[in-house]
Formats: structure tokens, C-alpha cells, sequence
């Protein structure tokens, strides 16, 4: 493990910082042209030219700005630059939304099979014999980012609910900074088990078979908000931050932003509502409690 | 037979020769063979060192800022990466482990678990006290390299690398070499076997014709085989022919001889005849007269007539002997004991002017299916010989007897005895023609002639002590084949 969520706080806060001091200096060297810069995190699927390609492309057409996609290896990096206002919009995960909830704002969510909601698998390698959770007891387990709902947080208070942490129950963990990370580390029994976005392994069952059926899944959630687009709270009322929100419920509108939705085998994009990630919040709070 | 397949120096030297060209190219293929794949095995060591490096220098790179902080699945990561960037060095799998040797990540975690303690190779290393260490039993190589920043050391990076493509180089090669050099060594042989054949054929020609010439045919070598006057074959070849048209010119004088003495013998029996017969005949003379004169008186006509019937009984015994001895048929008839009971009047004139005491013993005791004429000729030869070479008041014997389906004839005489080449030659027939000449032992000769037509055999015991015996032995004919013929 690395370090407790205060821990992770406090760094976060010091690099939010970083980040505005950086932005800060980059505006004054930078002047116009306006370029939008949306952010995304590993949540989805990153590495995936093709569709960062669609995306860059869709956003610039319905915009009609510059766009520039920044990406980032961890969650917090990206979580930091939004909330220093560096970020236009950023597709974050539900927990560093509910984490940062005062400071953040909804701009839409994504619409998978008709809900904007999915689920945190517990996936351990297909050739084991586990069937339960409890069986996993004593694995290495491999987490996605310390930040994620579902690629951490989910089991961390699944075990906080028992007052075990992680690194008790396990017998050691680590960080991929990728769901796909995590299933092809479970997958090729770097990990006896891993805990991954149910979305993306449902997504990758029918993008890459080869590395799903090497795994199997032992637990899935209840179903949680999707990670959604925000905006920091100091741009609720930009024209970039409704540019974004405008472009990102008119995807299934154009054929272009039908592509993008294709590719990340989505339905559409919706309005959001804060209380849809209320479930993500107890849990991030019942973790906090046991500190 | 079987006794000269395991004497290599009677085999013919048309399989010789070959055979050891076929031994010197197993030897310097063998030589040849071992060089090379020592040489292929050490240029394959040293290649797949230097891959192995380079592959370890690259993997270092990629995971040692990871390796630093032992991240996990970074670790990993570079080394899947580096897995399909190195395909060509076919790594097995790739571990790092940190400075206590627990494992950080293996490019097969299933077999090195993350943390475990890493002790199987780290003995190999030790042991050999080489960084790259070949097991060729399990095709396999291990390298290791040390991971270290700032000369602090942080950690190890181990690899096994499957050799067994190198492995199956070696065997094609061995197997390639054992192949071509079996393919040359048996082509080679194979030239080998027909050029001998082709150089020792006049040696072989020279061969056949010296063997038929020992049973007694000297026949010159056909115009065709002679070759090239100044090849060293054809002055040999030449050389041959010329000694056996002398050898067949003096077979052929020799021939003449022996019909020369053959007449001259049957001179002497003539005379002798003539004598044997002139005896009586003076005696027959007075008788007549006698039975003229006093024809009248009863005892002088029986005394005449009984001398005249004495003397003509003795004249026919000579005359029948004669006749039997040479009305020449070959044919096969019985011999009965009279058959050569009157050998006696034909050898009796020598036997009575050497005052010689005639031992003779015939013990033939029933009809022998045999060549009389052969038998008779022989043993008359024999002793006619014996009476000529024994001394004056000595013995000269004579036994017949059938001994072991054979009619065994012995001679013997105390004369000076038997001189060795005489021996070997009417016994075996090798002996140089040579030394029948000059109208000595022609006897002999036609002794041995007629053994050889009849397929007898003939053992002479000699010293000059003790004279000397001869025995020969003529085969006789199946009884029953007789009886059911």
C-alpha cells in the first residue's frame, strides 16, 4: 500500500497546488489562442489512439476550439489540474469527485446499458479454485489507483466494513494506474486477484477475450454512479465548461460522436445529479472512519 | 570360411585396400567433425553472451528506476515489453528481485511469485562463479546482472534463455556431418573397390593361369589380356607366356620320353619273353626229337608229352600276362587275386638275374570293382623299378590287400632309397616337372599319371637305410552298385 488516504490528501492538496502555480505561469507565458483542455483519467480506456483520436477530433468540430486532451498517469494528477482551474473539464472517477465535491462541479454523466451506473468486479485468476472473496484472504492484489472507486476504494471499505484494511487481508498489494493493468496483471498471475472497473472488464470481454477469460470474477458491487465530467467550481459558468457539457450530450447526435460512444461502448451522455455518487461518499467516508 | 572373415590378411585386397581408405576418412571425419562443433559450440556461447548482454543492458534500462522502488507491476511492464523486443534472444523468463533476492516481478509470475525468496539460481552462479552459466542436459542458459545506482547495489536481474534452437543447430550439423561423411567414405570405398578391381584384374589373370598350370595346364595368356607391350603387366604377361610355352615344350618332350621308354620297356619285356619263352622251348626241341626217335616206347611218348605240356604252360603264362597287361581299357572290371598273381613272370627275368628274393603277399579275397589295367600298370611299374634300384641277394616285396574300401598295392625294395623331390612329386604332383628328365624316374611319372586318372593317392616311405615302400591306394568302386548293376 501506499500510505493512508490522509496521506493521499494532503499530497493531493500540495499537488493541486503545484498545479495552479504551474497553470498560473503558464497562462502569462501563453496568450491566446483560447485552446479548451479536457483532461482524462485512466478510468476509461486510455492508450487507445483511436479513440483519443475521435474524441480530440468530435470535441474540436462541436466546439469549435482547440482541444487539447491531456492525459496523466494517476488520478490525483488529473484530480489536481482540474481543481487549479488548469483543466477545463476532466472525466474523473466518482471518488476523487465525492472527495473533492466542494470544489468540484457535475457537467454530465455516461449512460451505459441505459444507466448511468456500473459496478467494482473482484476478479482473481480463471485457473484458481477461489469462489468467494474471504477466499482471496492472503493474495497480492492488485489495485488500479488509489484514487479509484471501483479500483480501490469498493474493496478498501468492503474490508473497512470489517475493520481490515488492505494490507491486513492481503498479503501485499500494488498499483497498475490502469483497470486494463489489472486484469492482464491478474490475468498472467502477477496478481492472485485485482479489483477492477466492471465496466471496462465487461468492455475489454468483447475488446480483448483473450485476457478476460484468463480471469473470473469472484465479487461485483452494487451498482455505483459512472465516473462522470466535471468541471472545477470556479469555471461552473465559462463558456469552455458549457462548450464541453454541450459537446458531451450531443455525442449520439453526430455521426462522429456516435464513433466516440461506439468505441467506448456507451449509450450516451446525460445530465448529472451530485447525489448519484451519495453511495461512493459513505463508502469513502466508512474508509476515512477507520483511518 | 568363417575362419577368414576374422583374418583380415586373407581377405581379398580388393576389400582390404578399400576398407582402410574407408577407416582413414571415418578417422579424419571423426577428427574433422569434433573440431567443428567445438568451434560451432563456442561461437554459440559466445553469441548468445553478447545477446544476452545486450538484452540484460536493455532490461536494466527499462526497469531500474521501477526496481528502485520496487514497483510491482511497472517492473513487469518493462519486462513484457522488453519480452516482445527481445524476441530473438528467446527469453524463458526474466526475474528482478530486490537486494534482500526477494522477487520484485518475473516475466512469469505464475512460477516466481512476487516476494518470494529467489534461491534457485542464485546457487548455479555461485557454484560456477560466472555471470552466464549453460546447461546443455535441460537446453537452457542463465545470466544474471547486477542492478545498482549510485554504486549502491539495488537489486538483480536473473534471465533463462531457451538454447534448444542452438542445441538443434549442433545436432542438424552433427547429423549433416555424420551423413556427408558416411555418403564420401562409402562413395570413396566404393571407387575405391573398383579401382582396386581394375588394378589387381592382370594380377588376377596371372593368378588363374598359374593356378591351372600347378594342375599341370600351362596355358599362355589370350592375345586380348596381354595389354600394352610397355605396361609393367604386359612385359610380365609376355613373360609368363614364354615361360609356359617352354614348360609345355618340355611337358611335351618329357611325353615323348615316356613313350620312348615305354617301348623301350616293352623291348626289354620282349626279350624277357622271348627268354622265358626260349627256355622251354630248348627242352620242347629234345622232346620232339625224342618223341620221333622213340615214339614207340611208352615211357619216352609220356615223358615228351609231359615236358612238352610243362614247357607250352609256361610259354601261355607269359603270353597271358602280357596280353592282360596291355590290352589298355580303362573301363572298370573286377580284379581277382589271379589278376595280379601273374605280375610275377613278367618281372621274373630281373628277379633272376639280381638273384633277388621276391616277398610276395597277395591277399585279395574277393572281386574288386576297379581299373585293372591302372592297377596292373602301376604295381609292374613299381616293381620293375624295385628290381632296378635293389641290390644283388636283397628282398623286393609285394602286398595287396583291401583295406577301407581301397585296394591297397605296397612295393618295396632295399635299394638306396627315394630322393626327396622324387617323393614330393609322384606323391603330391607339385613338385617342378624338372626333376623328371633325362630318362629318370619315368616310371614314376607314369605311376603318378595314372593315380591322378584313376583319383588315387600314393604314400612313399624312404631311407637310405631301409630301401623304400610304396604304397597306393586306388579307390573302390560302391559293392552294392556293383551287385544291383
Amino acid at each position: 500500500m501506499t500510505g493512508s488516504k490522509v496521506n493521499r490528501r494532503n499530497l493531493l492538496r500540495i499537488g493541486g497546488s503545484v498545479a495552479l502555480c504551474s497553470s498560473a505561469y503558464g497562462f502569462a507565458a501563453i496568450s491566446a489562442p483560447r485552446t479548451l483542455k479536457f483532461g482524462l483519467t485512466p478510468v476509461f480506456l486510455a492508450s487507445d489512439l483511436d479513440l483519443l483520436a475521435s474524441l480530440k477530433e468530435y470535441l474540436q468540430v462541436s466546439t469549435g476550439e482547440p482541444v487539447e486532451l491531456v492525459t496523466r498517469r494517476t488520478y490525483q494528477e488529473i484530480t489536481a489540474l482540474l481543481i487549479s482551474g488548469w483543466l477545463d473539464a476532466a472525466w474523473i472517477c466518482g471518488y476523487p469527485y465525492v472527495a473533492h465535491q466542494q470544489e468540484l462541479i457535475l457537467l454530465a454523466v455516461p449512460v451505459w446499458r441505459e444507466r448511468p451506473l456500473y459496478q467494482s468486479y473482484v476478479i482473481s485468476n480463471a485457473d484458481r479454485a477461489v469462489t468467494d472473496f474471504e477466499q482471496l484472504g492472503g493474495d497480492i492484489h492488485a489495485f488500479s489507483d488509489p484514487d479509484s472507486n471501483s479500483g480501490y476504494l469498493v474493496t478498501s471499505s468492503l474490508l473497512a466494513e470489517t475493520s481490515r484494511r488492505p494490507e491486513d487481508f492481503f498479503d501485499r498489494t500494488f498499483f497498475t494506474y490502469s483497470h486494463r493493468n489489472v486484469v492482464h496483471a491478474v490475468a498472467a498471475g502477477l496478481a492472485g486477484s485485482g479489483s477492477v472497473d466492471g465496466y471496462v472488464w465487461e468492455v475489454m470481454l468483447e475488446t480483448e477475450p483473450s485476457l478476460t477469460t484468463q480471469t473470473k470474477i469472484i465479487r461485483k458491487s452494487e451498482w455505483l454512479g459512472f465516473p462522470p465530467i466535471a468541471t472545477a467550481r470556479d469555471h461552473r459558468n465559462s463558456a469552455a465548461a458549457a462548450k464541453l457539457r454541450s459537446a458531451f450530450l450531443d455525442l449520439s447526435a453526430t455521426p462522429a460522436g456516435s464513433k466516440v460512444l461506439s468505441l467506448l461502448r456507451l449509450d450516451r451522455f446525460e445530465p448529472a445529479e451530485p447525489g448519484l455518487y451519495a453511495s461512493i461518499a459513505a463508502k469513502a467516508e466508512q474508509l476515512r472512519r477507520l483511518g | 570360411m568363417i575362419r577368414r572373415l576374422f583374418a583380415p590378411m586373407t581377405w581379398p585386397i580388393t576389400i582390404r585396400a578399400p576398407l582402410m581408405v574407408a577407416a582413414l576418412m571415418v578417422f579424419v571425419g571423426v577428427l574433422l567433425s569434433r573440431e567443428l562443433l567445438v568451434r560451432l559450440a563456442s561461437a554459440q556461447e559466445d553469441h548468445l553472451k553478447a545477446l544476452s548482454a545486450a538484452y540484460l543492458d536493455g532490461v536494466s534500462s527499462a526497469v531500474l528506476p521501477h526496481a528502485i522502488r520496487e514497483d510491482v507491476w511497472e517492473v513487469f511492464d518493462a519486462l513484457n515489453r522488453a519480452s516482445s523486443r527481445y524476441e530473438s534472444v528467446n527469453a524463458l523468463t526474466t526475474v528482478v528481485v530486490n537486494s534482500g533476492n526477494r522477487v520484485v516481478a518475473a516475466s512469469d509470475p505464475k512460477r516466481f511469485r512476487t516476494g518470494e525468496l529467489l534461491a534457485l539460481w542464485d546457487a548455479k552462479f555461485s557454484a560456477s562463479g560466472r555471470d552466464f552459466v549453460i546447461d546443455a542436459r535441460m537446453a537452457r542458459a542463465n545470466a544474471v546482472r547486477t542492478l545498482s545506482v549510485q554504486g549502491q547495489k539495488i537489486g538483480r536481474i536473473y534471465t533463462e534463455l531457451d538454447i534448444a534452437q542452438l542445441l538443434q543447430e549442433r545436432r542438424t550439423l552433427l547429423w549433416q556431418l555424420i551423413l556427408t561423411n558416411t555418403g564420401l567414405t562409402l562413395g570413396l570405398a566404393a571407387i575405391g573397390y573398383v579401382a582396386m578391381l581394375w588394378i589387381v584384374r592382370p594380377v588376377q589373370i596371372l593368378g588363374d593361369h598359374l593356378e591351372r598350370a600347378v594342375d599341370g595346364q600351362i596355358r599362355p595368356i589370350e592375345e586380348a589380356a596381354l595389354g600394352h607391350l610397355d605396361s609393367q603387366f604386359g612385359q610380365l604377361f609376355r613373360r609368363y607366356n614364354a615361360v609356359a610355352v617352354a614348360a609345355n615344350e618340355r611337358e611335351a618332350l618329357r611325353a615323348r620320353l615316356a613313350e620312348e621308354e615305354k617301348l623301350a620297356s616293352i623291348g626289354r619285356l620282349a626279350s624277357g619273353m622271348a627268354h622265358e619263352i626260349n627256355n622251354p622251348l630248348g627242352g620242347m626241341f629234345n622232346a620232339l626229337d625224342a618223341l620221333k626217335r622213340y615214339g614207340d616206347r611208352e615211357t619216352v611218348r609220356a615223358t615228351s608229352t609231359r615236358l612238352l605240356e610243362t614247357g607250352l604252360r609256361g610259354i601261355r603264362h607269359v603270353v597271358r600276362a602280357t596280353l592282360m597287361n596291355y590290352r589298355g581299357t580303362s573301363q572298370m572290371s573286377d580284379l581277382e587275386a589271379s589278376d595280379l598273381e601273374d605280375l610275377r613272370f613278367l618281372i621274373q627275368s630281373a628277379v633272376r638275374q639280381k638273384a633277388l628274393d621276391l616277398n610276395w603277399d597277395n591277399q585279395i579275397k574277393r572281386p574288386l570293382k576297379t581299373q585293372v589295367s591302372a592297377v596292373r600298370q602301376s604295381a609292374l611299374n613299381l616293381l620293375l623299378n624295385a628290381c632296378a634300384v635293389a641290390p644283388h641277394n636283397t628282398t623286393v616285396g609285394f602286398r595287396a590287400e583291401e583295406i577301407d574300401a581301397c585296394l591297397e598295392v605296397t612295393v618295396r625294395d632295399q635299394g638306396p632309397g627315394l630322393g626327396a623331390e622324387y617323393k614330393r612329386y609322384i606323391e603330391t604332383g607339385r613338385e617342378p616337372l624338372a626333376v623328371i628328365g633325362e630318362g629318370k624316374g619315368l616310371g614314376l611319372w607314369m605311376v603318378r599319371k595314372l593315380m591322378v586318372e584313376v583319383g588315387g593317392s600314393v604314400k612313399v616311405e624312404t631311407s637310405a637305410m631301409e630301401g623304400t615302400s610304396i604304397r597306393l591306394n586306388f579307390p573302390i568302386a560302391n559293392q552294392d552298385a556293383i551287385h544291383a548293376g
